[in-house]
């Protein structure tokens, strides 16, 4: 699960939505009449030209700068569609968890089910199984081992110590393993020598109240540290809402780095409770019959990196994860990972090669719920991997990376994962770039081993013939900064499916229906993003992600339900965003995002606007109001297609949050 | 999908919410331009780098024999513009500094040529002939010392950093203090 070198900084594109409305023109008329009297104000330090040009050059380069916006890095050669979420994004998006984090992705679809519970896909598939997307926490990857999926409302990070996110939409197996077939979300956080101090955010409003606190601290000269607690709690009033919907999370952590000369070191953990509220049933109001679900677990990773005079790199990096969930009318399970993985970079000449091998351990024991059950409940799976991976560069500005993966599972042995991407500079501002890639989703439990009934019926049935689902995926995209201001990225992709999941019909087949490989199509779109530096102070930024599907199901058995089961995703999708820093000591943010209607189940389609305002009297403080959804009462943006499915409505959020850096 | 009860509160909503903002900016903004300490820009922070490199290379070339020490700007209007207000009464060594905007063509007599991204696609073509002449080339794109740059701004963790090709500076004859290789990001061609 190690990402080879070529780190990516894409060119960034988020949403903007200028100023309009009352608010806007209220915001606008106050701060217009109390400008004029700050001019009287003196004494204001700012750095000019000539007193930075007397300080050191160590102090130059420990400045941070205001401007990140203007970023010149933008423009890299990765060969793929990556999207990068920087610190300041997410600071500035007003955003308390990872998974509305996310919403700033344009080449995510990110659908909230209740408070803690999203659908979260690339390129279509999109479900709460989220079966298709690979998401690593710090080199941790975090889908459970029982259905491919993440379970959201146990994945979190301190917002405010994340470096940045890197979305990449596309087929990543040949790099990070199975699993990677439309996306990975790689969730990098600071190194502890970047967090240092102390920092404190503190907010609440409705229906969320968030708090967090942070101490980085030096051990030695090389050695630094950090701990993290946060406490978040969302209770809503909304009256269309799943059972169980109110929830409330608490997580704390730490994590060491040494960073010396030759060697770096990273030891780092987490342990995290969650607990929704009571579920009622509707014959009984007021009494709880299917209690709560609750969530907890604990992770702890330690990470060598080793870079040798000739150029050679050595990364070995292992991790424990458990993760416990107790949910008595879905079933209770607890899941204990082991991974440890070996990844070696040598430089020939122009050229690199990169190589490695992992090891991963599962080990989960399950209870039946009301509803669900594994069989065997106790069960304890492989998964054993090699990949090698060359970057060859064929001529000045032409660079090829071609290389394969082969993963070991215990339903279906060995899988194959390789690809080959090239990438063309015609100059130094614009990469062109094109890619084909074969991705594998291998079976999890819940294809194999999951039984779905009432007592004494079994419904569904794990298929004890289920294979891998399989994707070629073909992508070609530009990506290009015409000038200095303004920057932009266009993919187009194309995937071919074979094998994927599905069901039948019981009054076809009786019962019970088992889990099978039915349905095979294709599915193409386009992401694209640019970003438009208005002003010094003024960033736009625009997303756009289209996506067509074309799936079949086999005419025997039928399946009414095989293709919405899949998933539901809009055919088309804007975000707008503007960020605009009103003085030194003032910013406002906004937001539109636009999802089309989900096909079937049919959702209405929604706008939803979200903005934020931040004032930083001082360096280390800022306070801020945020409001998402401001100008909609609620929407719904997902319902899942199970039995028992409840769709919630999302609320308008205000926010107030102060941000004290100590 | 709102039913009856709950769409009366979301209409208050947005009133008040936009009352406590206005309130919020009108007491507030005065006091937050006041103590405001700023952070310095991108281009003012390139700018002091580009007049502080100066006191940390020789120039082993011919171009230590000129009484002025001569910075040009290639295609960054911005830079050159801080720099103009920088070098004014400050010197290195004994000798005064200059700064001026020059093309690609008026390459005479120059220590440090700036050039700005927008005009990044000269480098390649110009690259033999600056080192040709000694020039210590300052660039801020990903891959210019690979193209012939010598010194590369990049950004890292919010901060303007500086990569060196020491293969550069060796091809223009440049001698580069101990000083400025500790402080770069990266030094490209280390032994």
């Amino acid at each position: 699960m190690f990402r080879p070198e070529a780190r990516m900084t894409s060119a960034i594109a988020e949403s903007s939505k200028p100023l309009r409305s009352n608010i806007g023109r209220i915001l606008f008329s106050a701060f217009a009449w109390t400008c004029p009297m700050c001019a009287a104000w003196g004494g204001v330090q700012i750095y000019d030209a000539a007193s930075l040009a007397d300080l050191s050059l160590e102090q130059l380069s420990n400045l941070e700068i205001t401007s990140v916006s203007r970023r010149p890095e933008s423009l890299s050669g990765a060969t793929a569609s990556v999207f990068v979420i920087t610190n300041d994004d997410i600071r500035r998006s007003g955003a308390n968890t990872l998974p509305e984090a996310l919403r700033l992705a344009p080449n995510l679809q990110v659908a909230r089910l209740g408070s803690a519970s999203y659908a979260i896909s690339s390129r279509g598939f999109n479900n709460a199984l989220g079966n298709k997307l690979l998401v690593l926490i710090d080199g941790r990857t975090v889908y459970t081992p029982l259905n491919s999926g993440v379970f959201w409302d146990q994945q979190e990070v301190m917002l405010e110590d994340v470096e940045r996110i890197e979305v990449i939409s596309g087929a990543g197996g040949t790099t990070w393993g199975t699993n990677a077939v439309n996306g990975v979300i790689n969730v990098i956080t600071r190194s502890a020598s970047k967090t240092q101090g102390a920092l404190l955010a503190a907010g609440a409003g409705d229906p969320e109240i968030a708090n967090a606190f942070r101490y980085g601290g030096k051990l030695g000269t090389d050695g630094s540290y950090r701990v993290y607690a946060k406490q978040y709690s969302h209770n809503d009033d909304s009256e269309i809402k799943a059972q169980g919907y109110d929830w409330q999370r608490g997580q704390g952590g730490f994590r060491f780095d040494w960073d010396g000369d030759a060697n770096d070191f990273t030891l780092q953990g987490d342990y995290y409770e969650g607990k929704s509220e009571e579920r009622e049933q509707p014959i009984a109001p007021g009494f709880s019959l299917f209690g709560d679900t609750r969530v907890s677990g604990m992770n702890m990773l330690g990470r060598w990196d080793r870079r040798f005079d000739n150029g050679q790199n050595l990364r070995v990096q292992a991790y424990y994860d458990r993760a416990e969930r107790e949910d008595e009318l879905a079933f209770q399970d607890v899941m204990e990972v082991f991974d440890i993985e070996l990844q070696h970079g040598v430089p020939f000449g122009r050229h690199s090669l990169l190589w490695g091998a992992g090891y991963r351990q599962a080990e989960d024991d399950t209870e039946p719920g009301l509803l669900v059950s594994f069989v065997p409940e106790e069960r304890k799976l492989h998964w054993l991997n090699a990949f090698v991976q060359g970057k060859f560069n064929l001529a000045e500005n032409v660079e090829l990376t071609a290389g394969t993966r082969f993963e070991r599972n215990d339903y279906t042995g060995w899988e194959i994962l390789p690809s080959v991407r090239v990438g063309w500079k015609p100059s130094p501002s614009q990469l062109l770039w094109g890619a084909v890639s074969r991705a594998v989703r291998a079976p999890s439990r819940i294809d194999r081993e999951f039984f779905f009934g009432f007592p004494g019926v079994t419904i569904i049935a794990g298929g004890p013939d289920f294979r891998s689902e399989i994707a070629i995926v073909s992508e070609i995209g530009y990506r290009a900064q015409p000038t200095e201001n303004f920057s932009f990225s266009v993919t187009a992709f194309h995937h071919d499916y074979e094998y994927l999941r599905s069901g039948a019909d019981p009054d076809v087949v009786g019962v019970p229906v088992f889990v099978q490989n039915n349905i095979q199509g294709s599915v193409r779109g386009l992401e694209a993003w640019a970003t438009w530096q208005v002003a010094r102070s003024w960033r736009l930024s625009v997303g756009l992600n289209l996506l067509s599907e074309d799936l079949e199901q086999d005419p025997f058995p039928p399946d009414p339900d095989g293709l919405r089961n899949l998933g539901n995703n809009p055919p088309q999708q804007y975000l707008l965003r503007s960020s605009w820093d009103i003085s030194s000591a003032w910013e406002f943010d906004a937001m539109l995002r636009r999802v089309g209607e989900l096909p079937d189940p049919a959702i209405e389609a929604y706008t939803a606007v979200d903005v934020r305002l931040a004032w930083k009297p001082r360096r280390d403080l800022e306070l801020s109001l945020a409001a998402q959804n401001l100008f909609d009462p609620g929407h719904i943006e997902y319902v899942d297609t199970g039995l028992f499915a409840v769709p919630t409505e999302i609320e308008r959020r205000v926010f107030l949050k102060l941000l004290w850096r100590m | 999908m709102t039913r009856g009860g709950n769409a009366r509160t979301h209409e208050r909503l947005p009133v008040a919410g936009a009352a406590i903002l206005a309130l919020c900016l009108s007491v507030f903004s005065c006091s937050a331009w006041a103590q405001a300490d700023g952070q310095p820009e991108e281009h003012r922070l390139k700018a002091a780098f580009v007049y502080k490199f100066a006191g940390f290379v020789d120039w082993q070339s011919n171009l230590s024999e000129l009484p002025t020490l001569n910075i040009g700007v290639l295609g960054a209007p911005e830079i050159l513009n801080e720099l103009a207000q920088i070098v004014p009464g400050r010197t290195v060594g004994d000798r005064a500094i200059t700064a001026r905007g020059v093309d690609p063509a008026d390459l005479r007599d120059l220590h440090i040529l700036f050039i700005g991204k927008s005009e990044a696609a000269r480098l390649p073509q110009l690259a033999a002939a600056l080192q040709e002449r000694g020039i210590l080339v300052v660039t801020e794109w990903d891959g210019a010392l690979m193209q012939g740059g010598t010194i590369n701004f990049v950004i890292a963790d919010r901060r303007v950093k500086f990569e060196i090709s020491l293969p550069a500076a060796e091809k223009s004859r440049l001698k580069l203090s101990s000083r400025l290789l500790a402080v770069a990001h990266r030094v490209v061609g280390a032994p």
